[in-house]
């Protein structure tokens, strides 16, 4: 099976502060890659660096088979990116957000594409509403929609969960699910350990920069245990989260 | 270049919504609507005066003089027009710089438009061209008001050479605006804070406007609001001499007050332009530097980044 992500020695540096040390590891296609760590342990530096917001100062990576330094504007246009803090035109509605995100992603029939995704999330009763009226978790389903109005390869969420109500956490849930059951690649940051249990198919642990733990989910029941094998395994790998505990 | 239309379109439907930009557009239409009243109100009034005395005059059997609004350029009625543009029209372009980028910074939308294939120059093209087209629609408009103006007034002689000189003044008068509004751009851009995206091109516009005037021609703040004081000749000191030598090519509202006079035909006899450099390529010269300075602010925008710092 083909990687949907690749990343050799990828690391980031800003001056003295390293963000991001080398890290090396693979995302299958098809796979829901939960990414895992404390505040601060990396995981925004890493989606920014795939989605090529931001230039690496070390290594390289690939994302659906593009290389993010050689080929930035092939990777943009197989991935999709929902920001922790989903942030829109607040004086446009719904509708012409997504209008415009679609234009710039150079999508055909942009208005029936936007019907269609604002249909596949359940959110047509929102189309004609500014944002400005909106709360949070209706903006992040706004803003889910705007990252998956082209079909990406390749969907990358950050903190998809942060603030959403369980309803909320259920919908998006139903979400990934499908998008995936589509053949979507996913790459989750979260904290949510009971998420990414229930989500993913393969996680990954970073610690203050550095990946320190990478596999898929079913090894992690093997290894630890059923019951609660996630927080077992985070515990272990990261003893500082053991010790605030 | 897919992406720029949707750009451009994005960032003209956003300032069409924007309240300030719609105010000081409003405003600036308002004023030249003003300016309009103020020149065909004097022009019918001196007409009805002179169309008293010719009658008087006549009837006793002594010579009629001619109509001294036929003496003038009817151009002349917009003098107040270059004001206007200095004043409200670059305020206006400030605002709307300032809008094209901070809404976007605001919003925080501009991760979600990094992410999306385009390069850091088209967003910045995008925003230069918005800018262009914004500050053509409201100079659009206070053209077609001058226009209008010209065609209702009664007595008036239009010629073609006149309609020349009005449409070079709108594309002055557009050149000038500009200027402001791609300090803006740059300013918006590279700022780390929304009030120094305003404040840099605000303070600029007023050391051009009022502190360079009074340094190179002892033209006081009132004396600059006004098309006429505004071109008063320096006093013949050194001080003047060298601050004009000095200044003179930097202070740009009084190269645009000049050459809007001279376009406009109200340019005092005798009045010459200061400082070492002609008025039309310190303009130019003004414009080239305010564009690449927008244009380096704006392809180095951070777009992994929402806000303005705190």
């Amino acid at each position: 099976m083909t990687d949907a992500i690749s990343t050799i020695g990828l690391g980031r540096s800003y001056g003295a502060t390293v963000a991001l040390h080398p890290l090396t590891m693979t995302v299958a296609k098809g796979e829901v890659f939960g990414f895992l760590g404390h505040n601060g342990a990396g995981k925004t530096t890493t989606i920014q660096l795939l989605t090529t917001l931001a230039r690496p100062t070390t290594g390289r990576a690939s994302v659906s088979g593009h290389d993010i330094l050689t080929d930035a504007m092939a990777v943009r246009r197989s991935i999709g990116y929902v920001p922790e803090n989903v942030r829109l035109y607040d004086t446009f509605t719904t509708r012409e957000n997504l209008l415009f995100f679609a234009r710039l992603s150079a999508v055909d029939d942009p208005a029936d594409r936007v019907t269609e995704t604002l249909d596949f999330l359940g959110i047509t009763d929102l189309a004609a509403r500014r944002v400005s009226e909106f709360s949070k978790g209706m903006r992040q389903r706004v803003g889910l929609a705007q990252a998956i109005l082209h079909r990406p390869e390749v969907l990358f969420l950050d903190e998809p969960t942060s603030g959403l109500d369980p309803m909320g956490v259920k919908l998006l849930r139903r979400v990934i699910e499908r998008l995936n059951a589509d053949g979507m690649t996913i790459f989750m940051n979260t904290h949510l350990l009971g998420e990414v249990a229930r989500t993913c198919t393969s996680i990954g642990i970073l610690s203050h920069g550095r990946l320190v733990f990478q596999d898929r989910i079913d090894a992690v029941s093997h290894l630890y245990g059923n019951e609660n094998a996630l927080e077992a395994l985070y515990l272990s790998v990261l003893p500082e989260a053991g010790r605030a505990a | 270049m897919t992406a720029f239309r949707p750009l451009i379109l994005q960032a003209l439907q956003g300032l069409a919504r924007d309240r300030t930009v719609a105010v000081m557009a409003t405003l600036f239409v308002v004023l030249v609507l003003i300016s309009a009243w103020l020149g065909w109100s004097a022009t019918t009034t001196v007409n009805a005066i002179y169309a008293d005395a010719a009658k008087f005059l006549a009837e006793s059997g002594q010579p009629v003089p001619p109509n001294p609004v036929m003496e003038t350029s009817p151009l002349a009625l917009f003098r107040n027009l270059s004001i206007y543009v200095s004043l409200i029209g670059a305020l206006s372009a400030i605002v709307t710089g300032f809008r094209l980028v901070a809404t976007d910074r605001r919003a925080g939308v501009l991760p979600l438009i990094g992410s999306r294939p385009l390069d850091p120059w088209t967003y910045a093209a995008s925003r230069l061209v918005s800018l262009a087209l914004a500050m053509a629609a409201l100079i659009a408009l206070a053209a077609a008001v001058s226009v209008v103006t010209f065609l209702i007034l009664p007595g008036l002689l239009v010629t073609g050479s006149d309609w020349l000189r009005l449409t070079l003044f709108f594309v002055l008068a557009w050149g000038f605006v500009m200027l402001f509004g791609l300090i803006a751009l740059g300013a918006t851009a590279t700022a780390r804070s929304e009030a120094a995206g305003v404040l840099t091109p605000v303070s600029v516009w007023l050391a051009v406007t009022f502190i360079l005037p009074a340094l190179t021609g002892n033209i006081h703040p009132t004396a600059a609001i006004n098309p006429v004081s505004a071109l008063a000749a320096a006093p013949d000191t050194a001080f003047f001499h060298v601050m004009g030598s000095l200044f003179g090519p930097l202070s740009v509202a009084e190269s645009f007050k000049f050459l809007s006079a001279d376009l406009l035909r109200f340019l005092p006899d005798g009045i010459v332009s200061r400082g070492t450099l002609p008025p039309l390529p310190a303009l130019l010269l003004a414009l080239a530097a305010a564009f690449a300075f927008a244009l380096r602010g704006l392809s180095r925008l951070d777009l992994t980044k929402g806000d303005f710092d705190a």
